[in-house]
């Protein structure tokens, strides 16, 4: 075969329309990076979406009420049915409801230096749907104290507001979370009960003054009135919260929610538009770097027409003329397959150096869907390649 | 392998060939294995047409070829590789070597086409009895026709073959070199048990016929 080849090669001079073929093939490499780029995109976005590394991801959650009007002041509870509706809907994973406490409450300073005193009420929600991570969220009835989570505003309104126009010591997080407070709890007749609390933990997600659950249901079992148990306020946790379907589902049964979350939106129409014109573009450009490279293999063959017609006579067969010409292009296709796939994962490896440092994790290596891509198109430019030439030998024989 | 025509006529020579007596036109014809067959004719009677039809270079006759009871018409383009690698070798009129490859890069082509059948050596020796060594690097197109003439025969003789086709093979060579590319062809289809298909315009003694047909 050895021999063959290089006989072969001395008679099919591949040389012919080097520029054109140069072209072809940088046009091919740079289609190739825009397609891989498109589908790695889309992939790193998912796993930003998904990915378990991401615990405070642009997964959303999203707080959920009734709108108040006028006709349901008294009554802005959510039903069981509305609840499991939201639990059945395409762009809800999980669903937690809120439950708030039915007792009075305050808290105070149980310190002489730094007095206050505030009426308080509790909420408590399902520890999934939590963005604090901390082992001291427990409570039981020999707890020493009731753990509190905070939301991170209410410390930065102190610090920045408060603090400033009281002449009071400005606090950070790990200071706030050191200081015990009384946590007095009001029975249906007003006697208070006297408990220790401390903040465990500051939270961005909800808006509340969050206790364990377990504390909670204890607390309104003990003090609490006996009204309505159903909740006001649900959280939802969605894969995206840009969802056009979710904003129209909340117009439709007058449901309002952070509209900030909603922000996401826009970050996804972003990288959709990203995906799209990366993926058009490299598809058009795939499809002329194709159509350039059959004109090459056209002008290849025609140039050496005699030389093939009598190969084809002498004996050679259809099948050895159509390897051999498939083993002076191909080499060069699987190459610029490498180089693109090279060139994405480079690119993939920066974009996580450059992320990390936004606290942003999308992966080292590249998804295997990139991987799949690269063959699929590799297999196809293989395809078109090998129909074309034995269209193009069949025309000689 | 056998070679049988039926009744074949080649359509542009039809009105001509129906008029005279032929002994392979339009008649039913077998040529069995290992026959070495002389087929005499004037110019102007279809030598070439006779071997390209049979070597399946041309389609436009009427009546069948058959190779071994298969129409040739029948065959695909891969089994029509096969035959011409292992079954039939050819000597053309015209000769058709690559005028760009060397007088030995044209016979080692056809050598390596399938599995070699004889050593590289093996050219070199053939190439001595012809006396072409000293032409064997250059390339074809500046040999002289006589000297292409003894490389399309060394060619034909490199690859394995049951039948060895050749039309007018000793046009351009003198007795002597004839007599000598005769031996060397004679030698090569005993070693092989291959049958001679050969056309010329005069009669010859090169070969120990098995029969003389004219065309």
């Amino acid at each position: 075969m050895k021999g063959l080849n290089i006989l072969l090669r001395k008679l099919i001079k591949t040389g012919a329309g080097r520029i054109r073929f140069a072209m072809a093939m940088i046009g091919l490499s740079v289609a190739m990076v825009l397609i891989l780029s498109a589908v790695q995109l889309q992939s790193n976005y998912n796993e930003l979406l998904h990915g378990s590394a991401n615990k405070d991801s642009i997964a959303n959650f999203l707080v959920i009420n009734k709108i108040l009007t006028d006709q349901n002041l008294k009554n802005a509870t959510l039903s069981a049915t509305e609840i499991d509706d939201m639990k059945a809907q395409s762009f809800t994973d999980a669903v937690g409801i809120l439950s708030s406490s039915r007792f009075k409450a305050s808290i105070q300073s149980s310190s002489a230096q730094f007095p206050f005193y505030t009426d308080i009420a509790f909420e408590s929600v399902p520890d999934s749907f939590l963005d604090v991570n901390t082992q001291e969220w427990s409570w039981d009835e020999s707890s020493s104290f009731v753990p509190i989570i905070v939301p991170g505003m209410f410390l930065d309104i102190y610090n920045f507001q408060f603090s400033l126009s009281q002449g009071l010591p400005q606090l950070t997080r790990e200071v706030v979370k050191m200081i015990f407070f009384q946590v007095n709890l009001y029975d249906q007749n007003g006697t208070p009960h006297t408990m220790r609390g401390r903040v465990v933990g500051f939270s961005d997600r909800i808006s509340s003054l969050l206790v364990p659950q377990s504390f909670m249901d204890w607390a309104n079992n003990r003090y609490g009135s006996a009204g309505s148990s159903a909740p006001s306020r649900i959280i939802i946790r969605t894969k995206d919260a840009g969802d056009p379907g979710l904003a129209t589902y909340l117009k439709e049964k007058k449901l309002s929610t952070d509209q900030d979350k909603t922000r996401f939106s826009r970050y996804r129409q972003v990288v959709d538009l990203v995906v799209k014109i990366s993926g058009v573009t490299g598809l058009l450009m795939l499809v002329f770097a194709i159509l350039i490279f059959t004109l090459f293999i056209q002008l290849t063959i025609s140039s050496c027409k005699d030389e093939i017609k009598l190969l084809l006579t002498l004996g050679a067969s259809p099948k050895q003329l159509l390897f051999f010409l498939m083993r002076q292009f191909f080499p060069s296709n699987l190459l610029i397959i490498f180089f693109s796939v090279a060139t994405v994962c480079t690119l993939q490896y920066l974009a996580h150096l450059f992320l990390q440092d936004q606290e942003v994790y999308i992966p080292v290596y590249i998804s295997l869907p990139t991987l799949l891509t690269a063959f699929v198109v590799l297999l196809f430019i293989w395809t078109v390649n090998f129909i074309n030439m034995r269209k193009y030998i069949k025309i000689n024989y | 392998m056998t070679i049988s025509l039926h009744e074949v006529v080649p359509v542009p020579l039809k009105e001509k060939l129906l008029k005279q007596v032929s002994d392979i036109w339009n008649r039913a014809i077998v040529f069995n294995a290992s026959e070495w067959i002389k087929i005499k004719a004037p110019s102007g009677t279809g030598k070439t047409t006779f071997i390209h039809s049979l070597y399946k270079l041309r389609t436009d006759y009427t009546g069948e070829i058959k190779w071994d009871n298969r129409n040739i018409l029948t065959l695909s383009a891969e089994e029509l590789a096969v035959v011409r690698q292992h079954k039939i070798s050819i000597v053309f009129q015209d000769l058709r070597l690559f005028p760009h490859l060397t007088a030995y890069e044209n016979i080692e082509l056809n050598r390596v086409l399938q599995d070699p059948y004889c050593e590289k050596e093996q050219i070199l020796e053939m190439a001595a009895v012809l006396g072409v060594t000293h032409i064997l690097q250059q390339p074809a197109s500046i040999c002289s026709y006589g000297e292409q003439q003894r490389i399309a025969i060394i060619r034909a003789l490199v690859q394995p073959f049951e039948w060895l086709i050749m039309d007018e093979p000793f046009s351009h060579l003198d007795k002597t070199n004839a007599a000598k590319a005769a031996n060397l062809i004679a030698d090569a289809c005993k070693k092989r048990n291959a049958g001679i298909i050969i056309t010329d315009l005069h009669d010859d003694d090169h070969f120990l016929y098995s029969s003389k047909l004219a065309l």
